[in-house]
């Protein structure tokens, strides 16, 4: 490969009160100067908003330059000599414009949150400004009810607009508007109407003053009172950095810093709004133990003897494999390691599964079988810096937020070129749709995405044709791939997605200029059938057009749960060993089996859906399941009820009592991940510190502990003093794994594996890919219900959130406007739903981005709809996928 | 939905622009024809038309002094209240409709007929006091004025003391 020549960006040389300083050109003259340690004053200047220069606060003197000018929208140039904090004249204008801000500002600092953390209140005392020289009468706004959780209190705006173009140039949301002008101007949503949002609480976060505020933690602290812990947001892949803030042990408000975090400081509503689950009255408090029909109270000791003990006998009588082990990917690293040492070299069975096998594991195990990675070749960095993004079934803005900010910043402020393939159409709404930005968009069912994407290869393909190096060192995988493709009849293709061959092939010849190409794959892939099929296609896609290891390229799945990437990386999936690997690798095996000082279990165990058929036969007598709930979540025909009847013993260690745990022969509180130590890996593959905010709530124990506890009775004891020597112990077996750092180094494709894969791997499953998917029956009067994760949910965990319950409290079943008009339906009212497996009751919600013959339904309340749910398991990576439906809609 | 009818309007407004939100202002006063005022109907239809959330529509509309939020009556009086004005007695003709026709700026009298509006220069400034109503200006105005305009407007729908602003000539004014 040809080394690219670094350019170096122009640097240009300027003072700054004295202080020279030497920064790339284009910089802003306010960055210059905070970089030279010469904080200027402002308010409506923010480093992730354009420009607007509005409030005067910055301006500074440059010399040669006629009058003051505002540092914030001024570009440095050569030779500049600036003076802020040097100068009598900047001082005078810093103090009038504090002066006119006073005029009008109420100065109710007491009752005011932001107390005590104000940019107007520093400023004022800075400049000694306490009060205004104007005696005239200050406005006063009449107070109106803003939203569930967002306070406004606009007699204090400083009319910076911060909220406002945030919530538009980096939300994409637009919901605020500046109402009326001049010194009136207040903020408010639509009309009299209350704000309705993405409610990603960032105009709070960014609002110098303490005129939007949050009405969770309303009057109830002075931030000096509050205590810190940076930690990583336990709801989705993106893994976001959290500051919980706490006062006497109990959770204050969450907050994030601008420049920190693989989030940058930007949140979504479940890591903005969605903490107060910790703290959610009905956690377990102490272990239980079933008696009957109920559950007892017990001391720790007595119930992990009986687990203990129950294991052991179990072991002895029935054989290893005769336990099963189910973790969530929310545990830590640290968790979901001890758990799956604790299964293999305690109980001694490789039957173990985590969330991860819901979907994660399609993309993973492609990219394993591809580029010999498990990791994503690219990081957010290079998403934001790509020229070209493909977007395959992403839903993004709802699944993972900040992917979809990355992806936003990508399209909107550097130029990248957009095409996805997704079920939504293109609309405004309350809530920002990524479709909206595409350039190309191919809007096709849920069901229908595989026509969409082999279109795609087949037009960049045969107008651009494959790389020279491919066509050279990969002939036989080339032509065997296009003749795969020739075989797709254009016909064919544009009758099952509905876009024709140009549509194609202005999309394709926008991905061939490309040059930092990242493809993106969503849930709406990865949970549904053929997931694998298409992400190993999208990867072919990429190595054909000699993409696949060009630095900035790569394709990402999208990981669910926040810890997903984790479960498959520390092993707690049947067949990967610890780093991935797999369970038949025999140095890895050696080498793991050696650290541990314990033989690893033969028999590769089986995957979820294998342990489900061999809970039924009787087989498996004990079910370990640490913050599962495969009652509540699989749907019925997966004979999960009828699994969980035959055990002898079911454990689960839970922080709720879910429907699974409700079956459970014994319940083991534990902590939520505010209550403990450890680390997380985001979707991107990067290890982040989770760190404890307050202490566990009743006799909460973190779940290591208990396996480790467990391992003690079984008398094969493995210890730890502590969560640092797991992580110690993680990093010998897994001398791969990357330190915690600030950003991530992503992986590369490793060049063998490649080879080999070109070299005729390939060929396995090659016309299984390649085939078309079935062609569905036409329903014309049937509608595709898609189970979907919501923006203001994340599984059913954060239905024990206060503030999302607050915007999102119950599942209606969406659909496009039009096609409830046709079927004389309006927002609001009550539909049955049937098909041959049920009939359930849901309530109509009216969306335009809901393409017709489609149905949306947020998956955490699908208690009933479960019912309705088709159930297939993946031939190859042993995924069930299980969130589509077909269904009749009537109206009550 | 208000531009249901309007389908020919609305096309030849979009039209005209390269860029579609810049149709804003024109939709808007198409839709403050048709309905007197902007409503919350109209500004989602709007929005939904140029690709904007309504609170984009919403801040355009509170911006400009002259679209109107709340429906109006047939007449809408907009007494200039600047300095010019103020200064021949702009308040005097405030307090005399207050007194007569018992509405205050921002009000509609409860036949509907006039709305009052308090507003800034209107660019008559040689010939006050005035008053816009609806598209006519009534100017050097005076309490008996007022009562004949007003008397002739609720019998007539019109005046025959409306003029236009005063202008100069075009080939004087170079
Ligand atoms: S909370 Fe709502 S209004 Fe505020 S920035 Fe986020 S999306 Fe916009
Ligand atoms: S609410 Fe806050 S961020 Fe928004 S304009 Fe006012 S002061 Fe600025
Ligand atoms: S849910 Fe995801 S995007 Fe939202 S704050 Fe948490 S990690 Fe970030
Ligand atoms: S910060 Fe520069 S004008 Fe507001
Ligand atoms: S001051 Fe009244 S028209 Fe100018």
């Amino acid at each position: 490969m040809a080394t690219t020549q670094e350019t170096k960006p122009d640097l240009v040389t300027l003072t700054i009160d004295g202080k020279s300083a030497r920064v790339p050109k284009g910089t802003l003259v306010i960055e210059a100067a905070r970089q030279v340690g010469v904080m200027v004053p402002h308010f409506c200047y923010h480093p992730k908003l354009t420009p607007d220069a509005n409030c005067r606060m910055c301006l500074v003197e440059i010399e040669k330059m006629p009058r003051l000018q505002t540092s914030c929208s001024t570009p440095v140039a050569e030779g500049m000599v600036v003076k802020s904090a040097k100068s009598d004249q900047v001082e005078a204008a810093r103090k009038s414009v504090l002066d006119f801000i006073l005029a009008n500002h109420p100065l109710d600092c007491p009752v005011c949150d932001q107390g005590g953390r104000c940019d107007l209140q520093d400023f004022s005392h800075e400049y000694t400004a306490t009060k205004s020289q104007f005696q005239e009468l200050k406005r006063v706004f009449q107070k109106e009810y803003f939203s569930p959780l967002i306070e406004t209190q606009m007699n204090r705006c400083v009319q910076c607009l911060r909220c406002v173009r945030y919530c538009d140039q980096v939300m994409d949301v637009k919901a605020l508007a500046p109402v009326g002008r001049g010194t009136l101007t207040e903020i408010k949503a639509f009309g009299t109407h209350e704000l309705d949002c993405e409610f990603c609480g960032g105009c709070v976060q960014i609002c110098p003053v303490g005129a939007i505020t949050s009405r969770m933690s309303m009057y109830e602290f002075r931030p000096w009172m509050l205590k810190r812990a940076d930690s990583i947001c336990g709801y989705c892949g993106d893994g976001c950095q959290i500051t919980y803030q706490t006062k006497n042990n109990s959770l204050i408000e969450v907050s994030s810093t601008h420049g920190s975090g693989r989030n940058n400081g930007d949140l979504c509503a479940r890591g903005y709004f969605g903490y107060h689950v910790s703290e959610h009255p009905e956690r377990i408090q102490t272990p239980l133990i079933r008696q009957g029909e109920t559950f007892q109270p017990a001391i720790w000791e007595e119930a992990l003897e009986q687990v203990g003990q129950t294991l052991l006998a179990i072991k002895q009588q029935h054989g290893p494999d005769a336990i099963a082990g189910l973790i969530t990917g929310r545990c830590t690293n640290e968790d979901l390691y001890v758990f799956q040492k604790f299964m293999r070299g305690v109980v001694g069975t490789n039957q173990i599964d985590s969330s991860v096998r819901y979907g994660h594991l399609n993309g993973v195990r492609a990219l394993q079988r591809v580029q010999g990675t498990h990791r994503w070749t690219v990081s957010f960095d290079d998403i934001v810096e790509a020229d070209v993004l493909l977007l395959v079934g992403t839903n993004v803005t709802e699944t993972n937020p900040i992917t979809g900010l990355k992806i936003k910043e990508a399209v909107k402020r550097k130029g990248a070129k957009l095409i996805t393939i997704e079920a939504l159409q293109p609309a405004v709404g309350t809530i920002s749709n990524i479709v909206n930005l595409a350039h190309h968009h191919f809007g096709v069912r849920a069901d229908g995405f595989q026509g969409a994407v082999l279109a795609l290869m087949k037009s960049v393909l045969e107008t651009r044709g494959m790389a020279e190096d491919v066509k050279a060192s990969a002939t036989a995988y080339g032509n065997d791939l296009m003749a795969q493709l020739s075989g797709l009849a254009w016909s064919r293709l544009e009758n099952r997605t509905g876009y024709s061959l140009s549509d194609y092939g202005h999309a394709a010849s926008t991905f061939c200029q490309g040059k930092k190409v990242v493809i993106l794959v969503g849930q709406d892939v990865l949970r549904a059938s053929g997931g694998y099929g298409m992400t190993m296609n999208l990867l072919d896609l990429l190595l054909l057009t000699g993409k696949l290891s060009n630095p900035g390229c790569g394709v990402a799945p999208l990981a669910e749960e926040n810890n997903d990437q984790g479960a498959f990386e520390m092993g707690a999936v049947s067949d990967v060993l610890p780093g991935g690997f797999s369970i038949d690798h025999a140095e890895s095996r050696t080498a793991v089996s050696k650290h541990w000082g314990r033989s690893i279990p033969d028999s590769s165990g089986g995957a979820l859906p294998q342990f489900l058929e061999r809970m039924q036969s009787g087989a498996i007598k004990a079910l370990l399941v640490v913050g599962e709930n495969p009652l509540g979540s699989l749907p019925p025909v997966s004979g999960i009820e009828q699994a969980l009847e035959g055990l002898q013993l079911l454990v689960c260690q839970e922080l709720f009592m879910t429907e699974t745990a409700r079956k459970a022969h014994v319940v083991l509180p534990v902590c939520s991940s505010a209550e403990k130590e450890g680390t997380f890996t985001n979707t991107e593959g990067h290890v982040q510190a989770v760190r404890k905010a307050v202490e566990p709530v009743g006799d909460g124990r973190p779940d290591w502990e208990i396996f480790s506890a467990l391992s003690i009775i079984m008398g094969d004891s493995m210890e730890y003093g502590d969560v640092k020597e797991i992580g110690k112990e993680i990093r010998n077996v897994l001398p791969g794994i990357r330190p915690l750092g600030p950003t991530p180094i992503p992986s590369k494709p490793d060049a063998m594996v490649v080879c080999g894969y070109v070299g005729g791997e390939y060929r396995r499953d090659l016309d299984s890919r390649y085939r078309l998917i079935d062609e569905q029956p036409d329903f014309s009067d049937e509608l595709l219900v898609s189970l979907r994760q919501s923006l203001f949910h994340s599984g059913k965990f954060s239905l024990k959130a206060d503030g999302l319950l607050k915007v999102e409290s119950e599942g209606k079943l969406y659909v496009h406007p039009d096609e409830a008009a046709r079927r004389n339906i309006g927002e609001g009212d009550q539909v049955d739903l049937c098909n041959d497996r049920g009939t359930i009751r849901a309530k109509v919600g009216l969306r335009e981005r809901i393409p017709m013959g489609m149905a949306v339904f947020p998956e955490h309340f699908d208690q009933e709809m479960r019912g309705l749910l088709s159930y297939a398991v993946d031939p190859e990576t042993q995924v069930p996928y299980y969130k589509l439906a077909q269904a009749r809609i009537v109206k009550v | 939905m208000i531009f249901e009818q309007l389908q020919n309007e609305v096309t030849a407004i979009l039209a005209r622009y390269p860029v579609k939100r810049s149709a804003l202002l024109p939709l808007l006063n198409l839709a403050q024809a048709r309905e007197g005022y902007v409503s919350e109907p109209a500004m989602r239809e709007i929005a939904k038309l140029l690709d904007l959330t309504p609170p984009q529509v919403f801040e355009t509309v509170t911006f400009y002094t002259m679209f109107n939020l709340k429906p109006i009556g047939t007449f809408h009086l907009q007494i200039c209240k600047s300095l010019m004005c103020a200064l021949v007695g702009s308040d005097d003709l405030v307090a005399w409709i207050k007194n007569q026709l018992d509405i205050g700026p921002g009000q509609t009298t409860s036949d509907n007929m006039f709305t009052l509006s308090v507003v800034e220069c209107l660019g008559s400034c040689g010939t006050g006091p005035m008053m816009q109503v609806n598209d006519d200006y009534y100017e050097q105005l005076t309490e008996e004025k007022l009562k004949r305009i007003f008397d002739d407007l609720r019998r007539d729908g019109t005046c025959s003391l409306k003029s236009g602003p005063f202008m100069y000539p075009e080939s004087a004014a170079k």
